[in-house]
C-alpha cells in the first residue's frame, strides 16, 4: 500500500502546490489534498488556533484538521527562507511547530526545514529530506525532483498566460472570450488570501462577473519585479513583502490598469507597512486604490459596496459622462 | 399629476424615504428607524411619505441604497441599485456646487468620498472601529441619560474641553467613565467625545487623502452640532450641512431613478398598495455541504418572493422556477 501524504489547501499551498504534488506522486505516494476552504474548515480553524494569529493561519489549521484522519503524513514544511537574504513571515518560520501546539493527535508531519537564507547548497539535501519519507533512493528522489520542478515551471508559465489558480484550480476567465472588459483590475494581495475564494470572499469571481480583467502579481515578469524591488531605499527581506512591492513599482510605473484592490487579513504584520506604501504610491500616480481588510466575518455586504462604489468610481473616471450602471 | 421619483435608503439605524419631482424638489421625507425590522420600517415608511403628499402622483422610477437595498428594491421594486457610496456622492454633487470633499457618518459606517471635477476620486469606508459612528453616540448618550438630540447642543456649552481616547470603542467609554468619575462636567466630557470622534474619522479614513473645500458633511451625525463644530476647529474651515443631510442616501437614490427613468421609461414600482401585503422571513442552513449557507426566503402574503444567501446560488437561481411551481 503506498504512503498517504495529505497537503493542506492554505498558505504556501497556492505557490507550490504542483512542485509537491508531482514530487510525491513520482515517487510512488498517493497525495490528498483538503477541500477547497469552507465554513467548517473555517469554524474548526479558528476554534483550533491562538486568537492573535491571521486568518490564513486559522485556514490553514482548519485543512490540517480536515486531513488529519485521513493520511499517513501531513505535509507542513517548516519554510525559513526561500531566497537568499530574505524570509517568509515569522508565521511561516514557526508553523509545524504552531500546528503541533494546536491540533492533537496529529499523525507524523513532514515539516523538514527549507532555508536558503545563506545559500542555495542545502537544496539537494533538503530535497533528499523531503523524498525520505515515501524512499531513500537518491536517484529516484532526483528523477522525481526533476519531474515535479517541470510542472512547477508549467505552472508559472500559465500564471504568467493569464491563467489564476482560484482554489488552486488554474483558470481562465471565460467572458473574456466574448465581450472586450471594460477595465483592467490588478488584484494584490498574498497568494494564499487572493486565491482562496472563502477567504477573500470570492474577490476575483466577483469582479471578473463585472466584465473586468483581473490581473496577478503572479503574471508579471519576475525578474523585472525583482529589479523593481532592488531599487528600493533599503532591501525589504520579506519574500512577500518584496514581490508585492516589485509590484507596486511595475504598475507605478507602467499604468497599465485603471485600478488596484488590495486584500489583505486583518493583523498581518507585513501588509501592515506594505499596504500603506502601496497605497501612498498608487495614489501618487493617480491610481484609484481599494484596501479591503477582511477578518472571520462571513457577512459579504461591506465587501460588495466597497467594491461596488469602487467599479463606479473607476467607471465614472473613464468615461466621465455619469452612465452608471444600474445594478452595484 | 405630479411626476416623482423615489428614492429608499435603507440603513443599519434608520430607513429614509424620499419623494423628488421631475425638478429635482424634494416633496416628501420620511426619517424612521429600522430597528432591526428594515420590512417594517420601509412599509412604515412608504405609509408615512404617502400620507404627507396630497396631490396625485405618479412613481416613475424607484431606487434603493443602503445595505438593506436588495431587500428594500426586492419589496417595493426598485429599478436602480446602488451603494451608498455613489449614492452619498450623487446627492451632494446635486445639491451642494463644487463639492471637493463629503464627510458621511451613519449609523454603522462612515464615509469619506472626495471628488474632484464633478465625480468621486477617491474614497474610504471606516474598518474594524465604529468609535467614529451613530450609534456608539446614541449608546453613549443613552448611558449619561441624554437624549441624543440634545448631544450636540451640550457639547457645543463646553468651555473646558477634557481629552478623550476614540480609536476603539471600548477604549473610548472606559475612558469617559473614569474622567466622569474624576468629577469633570459633562458638557466637557462630550465635547472631548466629539472631538475623539473627529480625529478618529480624521486619521482613519482621511489618511493621505486631501481634504479640501467646500466640505459638505452629511448622514445622521451631521445633525449632531458638536461634531460639526470639532470638524471645524480640526480642518480650520467652515463645514456645510445639506437641510437634506440625514436622507441624502435616499436623494441620491432619486437623482439615479430620475435618470434611469429618461432613458427607459418604465418602472419595476409595485405600488404603495404593498405596504397593506405582509411579508414573512424564513430562513434554513443549506446542509448540502459544508459551507452551511444562513438561506434567506422572503415571503408574501405566503407567496415565495425571494431567496438569497447561499453562496453557490442553487437556492437562490431556482427561486423563478419554485415560484412558477407554486403558483
Amino acid at each position: 500500500m503506498s504512503v498517504k501524504i495529505g497537503i493542506p489547501r492554505g498558505l504556501w499551498f497556492y505557490d507550490y502546490f504542483p512542485l509537491w504534488k508531482t514530487f510525491y506522486e513520482a515517487l510512488g505516494a498517493e497525495v490528498i489534498v483538503s477541500d477547497i476552504t469552507n465554513k467548517a474548515i473555517l469554524n474548526q480553524g479558528v476554534k483550533n488556533t491562538v486568537d492573535e494569529a491571521c486568518l490564513p493561519v486559522k485556514i490553514f489549521n482548519g485543512h490540517v484538521l480536515a486531513l488529519k484522519d485521513k493520511v499517513d503524513y501531513i505535509f507542513v514544511p517548516k519554510i525559513m527562507s526561500v531566497y537568499e537574504k530574505e524570509y517568509i513571515c515569522p508565521k511561516f518560520c514557526g508553523l509545524p511547530e504552531m500546528v503541533k501546539h494546536s491540533i492533537a493527535n496529529l499523525p507524523p508531519m513532514i515539516d523538514i526545514e527549507i532555508n536558503f537564507n545563506k545559500s542555495r547548497k542545502s537544496l539537494i539535501k533538503t530535497i533528499y529530506l523531503f523524498g525520505s519519507y515515501v524512499t531513500k533512493n537518491p536517484i529516484r528522489i532526483r528523477t522525481a525532483y526533476l519531474k515535479a520542478l517541470e510542472e512547477y515551471n508549467k505552472y508559472k508559465e500559465a500564471m504568467k498566460a493569464g491563467y489564476i489558480p482560484i482554489d488552486g484550480y488554474l483558470q481562465k476567465d471565460q467572458s473574456k472570450l466574448n465581450i472586450k472588459p471594460k477595465t483592467r483590475i490588478a488584484a494584490i494581495g498574498h497568494s494564499y488570501q487572493l486565491f482562496d475564494s472563502y477567504g477573500s470572499m470570492s474577490l476575483i469571481k466577483k469582479l471578473q462577473k463585472e466584465n473586468i480583467e483581473v490581473v496577478i502579481p503572479e503574471s508579471l515578469n519576475m525578474k523585472s519585479i525583482n529589479n523593481l524591488a532592488s531599487s528600493l531605499e533599503k532591501k525589504m527581506f520579506w519574500s512577500y513583502g518584496r514581490k508585492t512591492l516589485g509590484t507596486a513599482l511595475h504598475y507605478t510605473k507602467n499604468k497599465d490598469i485603471d485600478g488596484i484592490v488590495y486584500i489583505s487579513s486583518f493583523g498581518c504584520g507585513i501588509d501592515s507597512v506594505i499596504e500603506d506604501i502601496f497605497e501612498r504610491w498608487a495614489r501618487k500616480s493617480n491610481i484609484p486604490f481599494l484596501l479591503l481588510t477582511v477578518d472571520e466575518h462571513t457577512g459579504e455586504a461591506g465587501i460588495n459596496t466597497r467594491l461596488e462604489a469602487f467599479i463606479d468610481m473607476i467607471d465614472w473616471r473613464l468615461n466621465n459622462e455619469g452612465n452608471l450602471s444600474t445594478h452595484g | 399629476m405630479i411626476n416623482c421619483y423615489l428614492g429608499i435608503d435603507v440603513g443599519s439605524v434608520s430607513t429614509n424615504v424620499v419623494l423628488m419631482n421631475d425638478d429635482k424638489e424634494i416633496i416628501g421625507k420620511v426619517y424612521t428607524s429600522t430597528q432591526g425590522k428594515p420590512i417594517d420600517a420601509i412599509k412604515r415608511g412608504l405609509k408615512e411619505i404617502k400620507a404627507q403628499v396630497r396631490d396625485e402622483i405618479k412613481v416613475k422610477g424607484v431606487g434603493t441604497t443602503g445595505s438593506g437595498r436588495h431587500l428594500a428594491s426586492m419589496i417595493v421594486g426598485g429599478d436602480v441599485v446602488k451603494n451608498e457610496i455613489t449614492a452619498h456622492g450623487i446627492a451632494a454633487l446635486n445639491f451642494v456646487k463644487g463639492v471637493k470633499t463629503i464627510f458621511e457618518i451613519g449609523g454603522q459606517d462612515s464615509k469619506i468620498i472626495l471628488l474632484r471635477d464633478g465625480i468621486i476620486s477617491d474614497f474610504a469606508m471606516n474598518t474594524v472601529c465604529a468609535a467614529g459612528t451613530g450609534s456608539f453616540l446614541d449608546r453613549q448618550a443613552s448611558r449619561i441619560g441624554i437624549e441624543i438630540q440634545e448631544f450636540g447642543e451640550l457639547a457645543l456649552k463646553s468651555k473646558n474641553t477634557v481629552r478623550i481616547a476614540g480609536r476603539c470603542a471600548v477604549f473610548a467609554e472606559s475612558d469617559m467613565i473614569h474622567k466622569q468619575q474624576l468629577g469633570h462636567n459633562q458638557e466637557d466630557i462630550i465635547k472631548g467625545l466629539c472631538d475623539a470622534l473627529v480625529r478618529n474619522f480624521l486619521n482613519n479614513l482621511g489618511k493621505g487623502k486631501e481634504i479640501l473645500g467646500p466640505i459638505v458633511f452629511q448622514g445622521g451625525v451631521a445633525a449632531n452640532a458638536g461634531i460639526k463644530k470639532s470638524f471645524e476647529e480640526a480642518l480650520k474651515q467652515e463645514i456645510y450641512v445639506p437641510p437634506h443631510h440625514n436622507v441624502m442616501g435616499a436623494i441620491g437614490c432619486c437623482l439615479l431613478a430620475q435618470e434611469k427613468a429618461e432613458k427607459k421609461n418604465t418602472t419595476q414600482f409595485k405600488g404603495f398598495d404593498i405596504v397593506n401585503s405582509g411579508y414573512q422571513v424564513k430562513g434554513f442552513e443549506c446542509e448540502d455541504c459544508s459551507n452551511l449557507c444562513e438561506v434567506v426566503e422572503i415571503m408574501r402574503d405566503g407567496q415565495l418572493m425571494a431567496r438569497w444567501g447561499d453562496k453557490c446560488c442553487k437556492w437562490s437561481d431556482k427561486v423563478k422556477d419554485d415560484i412558477e411551481k407554486l403558483a
